[in-house]
Formats: structure tokens, sequence, C-alpha cells
């Protein structure tokens, strides 16, 4: 004890002072801007009045809430909480059964890392560039006699198919948009779940085929429960990404024949009526969450495991 | 191994965590908001100052009233040019220069919050704003141009009253660009033995007769990414403008009128007619919503060509040379007003004076007079209202829109630019479902809500 240098001891105090710089850029980057958006989000258009007066006489109103009454009842609103949600049960667990497919099977070939790469390599386009260059897969021609020249309608045409108006025809156009989405980020969860399957214990397969399991059983019954910690983040990683789509939709079609989200309605929205436009921001934040008290006790579990 | 994968794992955590913490703070820095994207320039006196003393007291020099102006004396001016725009603006302002020896300090920006601060501070003696909204906040601050000199009988009528407010008159249009036009092609015209329409019921004679003999009279595709619909918004405008008067658009714009009137509603039928059927338009209802508005402007003039007409301001004479090199304005393209339009649809840039110096005063006396109008139109600046520019254009098609200007009865700005969100929106997205085959009344009661809550700012 006595021979304890000085320097190692510590007072309360100390501690304190090696995490005041990550407390200090957490509060001014994280902690003052959601206080101060959950407050815009109860005032007017331009963000110094109460919410209270945007109300319109004679129509429904929720007082100083009034943005909410928007962000829920809107019928642009109502259609892009249900496509959020729609992107939800689609994208992700797609993204992750396509990356977990391509990180199982590519596990057994020997052109392995060239297969990765061809599927992670969409990951290096922004999603503005994504949206551009799948514009023009699903571009139309109406002129009389005009060539097709976005991909898959000339590929329809080709053979003497009717050309399809992708992006304006309802429901496709919304799985269209998702279809980008899976393209971009399937080389994402293949990524990392390649990964934890290289990981996982060599003799425990070995175990488990000397027990007489068929592939079909490993695949389902060893290696799955395995790396399930690992589908977990990809999954909740995913549902983040996928709660905040916007640049897709935005550069593919503005938001327009209904397949409107909700962070696209939140930039429309941040020029001309502040106070909407962070109500939506607000509930953006509540609906991720769930989402994070679920990372954060799987993060707990984990740690006790140890 | 068991550690190893732990390490991938809690990366991941944080870097979901840091995703989700990204959230709000990301609503915290938007885009940039248009006025913020467009920096002030303050330019520093881009015209020279002519400091010599030529007239004190000499009322008129070549044409300009000078009164009370002393050589050396300053002027404020403010307006959004610039670059090319603003070299024409210091072209017509040089003659007044030159022969009343006042300098001009001016000061360009596109930001409403810049030109708050000047005329709560410093107004300007002289300001061009690009709206006439600006008279509801500083009205009280401005000079009535009368009083000022300005040659009221250079201009219609209804430029002198849409300026009057409370019997004072306090903005002149310096420019306007009309939109209310129809580009077409005078080779397909002469082919098929078409003559240019004249009033609405030779217009849609003429279309009917196009889809008669197999030819498709318009290109309505107005594809715009996020602003998708404002071609149309454009065309309706027009259509109202033709069936019902500048009074009745005018009456959307101070809600007097409701969007989803009986009048509103014949002209979205019209549209829709015309914008979802393959026969009237390239593609019918895929093809107006799939093509990009500025595929529609080619369309015409395409060989062969897709369409008959396509219904655009006067910028798609610029896109047709651009794409087309070698077709020539007269005979291969050309436009004509859209037929029966009671009044004309399109930007204009409005003087206002804040000073009543000699200065100021004689600035918006030359503005406004007969030379004004001329030196203004030989710059080839937009079309000039003033009378004085008639037959003193560079270019045959300023000159032609100039003519329609100056024989309209009325001139109305865009409703969509006026009224602004959340109507603008809701109009383009009504107008995206009707071509789609929405139900009109349905959609326009949605746009109507949407102008109530546009006007109750």
């Amino acid at each position: 004890m006595a021979n304890t240098p000085q320097i190692m001891k510590q007072g309360r105090v100390v501690p304190w002072l090696y995490v005041l710089p990550a407390l200090l850029v957490i509060a001014i980057f994280i902690v003052y801007p959601m206080i101060n958006t959950t407050q815009l989000s109860l005032s007017d258009r331009s963000g110094t009045g109460s919410a209270a007066e945007e109300c319109v006489q004679g129509q429904p109103c929720w007082g100083p809430l009034e943005n909410y009454r928007y962000a829920l009842t809107n019928p642009e609103m109502t259609t892009a909480l249900r496509n959020n949600l729609l992107w939800l049960l689609i994208m992700v667990p797609f993204t992750v059964a396509i990356g977990l497919a391509v990180a199982v099977l590519a596990d057994r070939v020997s052109y392995e890392s060239l297969v990765k790469s061809l599927i992670f390599m969409p990951m290096a386009i922004s999603f503005i560039g994504a949206g551009v260059i799948w514009r023009f897969m699903y571009t139309i021609q109406t002129g009389a006699n005009e060539a097709q020249i976005g991909v898959l309608n000339a590929a329809i045409s080709s053979v003497g198919g009717q050309p399809v108006p992708w992006m304006s025809t309802q429901p496709i156009n919304n799985f269209a948009l998702m279809m980008v989405g899976i393209w971009l980020w399937a080389g994402f969860s293949m990524t990392i779940l390649s990964a934890a399957l290289k990981g996982l214990p060599g003799e425990v397969l070995e175990a488990a085929r000397v027990d007489g399991a068929t592939e079909w059983q490993m695949f389902w019954l060893v290696m799955i429960p395995m790396i399930m910690p690992t589908i977990t983040v990809v999954t909740t990683t995913l549902i983040i990404i996928v709660l905040k789509i916007f640049d897709i939709v935005f550069v593919m079609t503005g938001g327009n024949f209904g397949t409107e989200v909700i962070a696209n309605r939140m930039f429309k929205l941040i020029v001309t009526n502040v106070g909407r436009s962070t109500a939506i921001a607000v509930l953006l934040l509540v609906l991720t969450i769930p989402v994070m008290y679920f990372n954060v006790k799987r993060f707990q579990e984990q740690e006790a495991m140890r | 191994m068991k550690r190893k994968l732990f390490a991938v794992v809690s990366l991941l955590m944080v870097f979901g965590l840091m995703l989700t913490a990204c959230g709000p703070a990301a609503t915290q820095a938007p885009a940039p908001t248009e006025a913020m994207a467009q920096p002030t320039e303050a330019m520093a006196q881009p015209t020279e100052a002519m400091a010599q003393p030529t007239a004190t007291e000499a009322a008129m020099t070549g044409g300009i009233d000078c009164t009370g102006v002393n050589s050396g004396d300053t002027l404020s001016v403010m307006y959004q040019w610039s670059g090319a725009e603003e070299e024409k603006f210091n072209t017509i302002a040089k003659p007044f220069v030159d022969a009343c020896g006042v300098a001009i300090n001016a000061e360009s920006t596109r930001d409403a919050a810049v030109l708050d601060t000047r005329v709560k501070s410093t107004p300007p003696d002289v300001l061009f704003w690009p709206s006439t909204a600006i008279i509801s906040l500083y009205g009280d601050q401005m000079k009535d141009l009368s009083a000022l000199g300005a040659h009221t009988d250079n201009y219609a009528d209804f430029w002198v009253s849409d300026g009057t407010m409370n019997g004072s008159l306090l903005t002149l249009p310096a420019k306007a660009d009309i939109k209310t036009i129809i580009w077409y092609s005078p080779t397909q015209f002469d082919a098929f033995g078409y003559s240019v329409p004249t009033t609405f019921n030779e217009l849609n004679t003429l279309v009917e007769k196009m889809v008669a003999d197999g030819n498709v009279p318009w290109s309505m595709g107005f594809e715009s990414g996020d602003a998708t619909g404002w071609t149309g918004s454009d065309f309706i405008q027009d259509l109202l403008l033709t069936q019902q008067g500048p009074e009745y658009v005018k009456g959307i714009i101070d809600g007097s009128v409701a969007y989803d009137d009986q009048g509103v509603q014949d002209a979205y039928a019209t549209y829709q007619k015309w914008a979802s059927d393959p026969k009237y338009t390239v593609g019918g209802a895929t093809g107006t919503v799939n093509t990009a508005f500025l595929d529609a402007i080619y369309q015409p003039f395409s060989d062969p060509p897709q369409s008959m007409m396509v219904k655009q301001s006067g910028f798609a004479g610029g896109e047709i040379v651009k794409q087309f090199p070698d077709l020539k304005y007269g005979t291969d393209f050309d436009f004509f007003q859209f037929p029966g339009a009671k009044g004309m649809q399109g930007g204009a840039d409005y003087m206002f004076a804040f000073g009543d110096s000699p200065a100021a005063s004689a600035f918006v006396k030359y503005i406004t007079s007969m030379e004004g109008g001329k030196n203004w139109a030989a710059a080839g600046f937009d079309e000039s209202p003033n009378a004085g520019a008639t037959g003193n254009y560079p270019d045959e098609q300023l000159s032609k829109k100039s003519e329609m200007l100056a024989n309209a009865q009325g001139f109305t700005p865009d409703l969509g630019d006026v009224l602004g969100n959340p109507f603008q929106s809701a109009e383009w997205k009504a107008i995206i479902n009707v071509v789609q085959g929405g139900d009109i009344p349905t959609e326009l009661a949605d746009v109507a809500a949407a102008q109530k809550e546009s006007l109750s700012q």
C-alpha cells in the first residue's frame, strides 16, 4: 500500500475529469439538439410562437401538440408511416437473409473473395448515387416507337412484353425502391455475418458432424443459434437505417405516387414548417427507442455472460 | 474465439448506437435552406460614380429629368440580380448616371432577412424585388411613386391599380417574364395545315382535329423529382386565366375564391382530359407522370415528332436550341400565346421607393419614362411593361412576349409561389393524383384546406 505512487491515488473527482470531454461532446452534439428539437416541435411553423396558433378554425386541433396531430393523422404522414413499416418488414429480413445466404454459400467455394467483393461493392456507393443508377434501371419511355432505355423495361419489351411504369405504379413502386435498399445493404450484412461464421469454433461443427447432423440441421441448429448475437446486431442496425430511409425515395420519386417516408416529410417541411418538421423528428426518435432499448439489453446480457 | 466475436459484436453495437444517436442530431442540421444557399453578395459600387459637374440646376439632359439633383448625389439601390443580370441593370442605369451625375450604391441580395434588416435600419432609396408581398411588411415606409413623379401613363391600368394601396401607388413593375405561352413547330403545323389558334375554342377544335388526324396534340410530361407537378400547375393557371380571367386567379391568392370552386374544377377537368389520355398526350397518364419536363419540351421537335405542342415558359426556347442546334427560331420552333388567356402569368421584378431624395425621384422618373422603357428593352432584360419598350428589343422572342404582355388585361404571379406551402405541395400532389385518375372534387378539397392554411399565417 505504502508503495503506491502518488499519481495512482485518485480522488472522487479524477474519474469525472476523464469522462468530462466525452460528456461535453455528448451534451453539445446530442443532448442539447434533442432538447431543442423537442421544444421546437411544440412551436409554430416559424419556430417562434406556440403550435396552438397553427390551428385552423373548424378543423381538429390538439393545442400545443398540434404538430403531433399532423405527424400522426395527416394522410401524407399516415402513408409515410405505413411505408416505413413496409420498408422494415421487407428490407430488413431480405437484407439479412440474402447476406446470410451469401455468407454461408460463399464459404464453400474457392472464389469466395470475388463473390463477396461483388456483393459488397454497392456499399461503396452513396444512397443518392444508387438512387440515380436505379432511376435509369426503372425508367420508361412512353412515346410512340420510342426504344426503352431503362434496363428492366428494355428486357421486358425485348421479349415482347408491355413496359411497366415502375416508379408511378402502386404498390410495385414501393417494392422497387426497397430493392435498391436491399442491393445496397446486403453486402453489409454479408460481411458481418461471414466474419461471425468464420469465428465459429471448428470443434463444435466437427462434433455435430460426428453426431450425424445433416448440413441442413447444422445450419439451423448449430450455426444460426451460435451467430444469433451477430444476427441481432445486424438486424437492429438495419432497422435504424431503414427507419431513417430518405435518400433513395427523395431521388427516385420525391415521395410521390404513395412512396412517401417519414424522413422525406421531415426534410420537405424543415424549410417551410419548423414545428411540424421537428415533431416528425421527435416521432422518429421515439420509434428508435425500442430498438435502442433492445440493443442495450442485449449488450448487458452479453456482458453478464462473459 | 469468444472474445474476438465479442469484440466484433460490441464494435457493431457502438456503431449502431452512434447511428441512433445521429437520428436526432441530424434533424438539427438540415440541408441548407434556400435562404442560406443564396449568399448575400454585397456589391461594391458596380456603377462608377460620374463626378462630372454637368447639370446641377439644368432640368432635362438628353431626355432625362434630373430636377433638383446635385452632381455627386448618391442613390442606394437594392435588388436580387447578380452577374449578367446585374450588368444589364448597369447598362440600363448608365444613361441616368451619366446625365444626372448620380453615384449608385447597389447591393445585391436574395435573402429576405437581409432586406428586413436593411429596411428596419437604413432602407435603400429604391428596391427591386420579385414579389409585392413585402408591401404588407414595409408598406408604411414606402413612398408614393406618383408623388415622386413616376410616369404612370406608360403602364397599363392594371399595373397601376395592382400597385396601389390605400390611394398610394407603392409599386410598378420594372420587368416581367410571361409563362402563358405554347411552343410548337411551324414546319409541322404547315405540313398538316394547322393554323395557330387565337381563342380557346379554336384551341379545342385544333386539339380535336389533331387527334382525328392521328397526331398527339400535347407533351404534358412533368416529372421533376421532388418538384414533380409544377409544369402542370402552370398549365392549370393558364386554363384559369383563359376560362375565368385574372381577377379570379387573384381571388385564389387573397382567399376570396376557394381552390375547390367550380371554376377551378372545370380547369382541372380540361387538364385531366388532356394530360391523362394517350390520344391527347404522349404516353397518357403514365407518360405525363414519368416523362421529365425537359424531355417533354423536346418531344414536339424530335424526328419524328412525338407531339404537336408543349406548354412551357420562355426558357424552353433555349432548351430546344441546346438539344437541337440545327433548329431555327421562327421556322422550326416558335411559340404563341395561350389562346384566349385574359391575363398573363409569370414572374416580375417590382420597383419600390423608400427614399424621396431628388436622386430617388429622378431615378423613378427615369425608369418609368419612355426613355427608361426603351433602354430597358434594348438591354434585353426580360420584358418591360413600360410602353417605351415597344419595338426596342434586341431579340424577336422577347419582342413577341412583350407584345403579348402589352395586350394583356392582367398579370398574376404563380399561385404556388405566392401562397407557398402547404398550398404548393398540396397543389402538385393533387395534379399528380388527378392525372392518375383521381376524383377532382375530392383532390381539390385537400388543396382548398391547404390554401386556407397558407393564407392563415
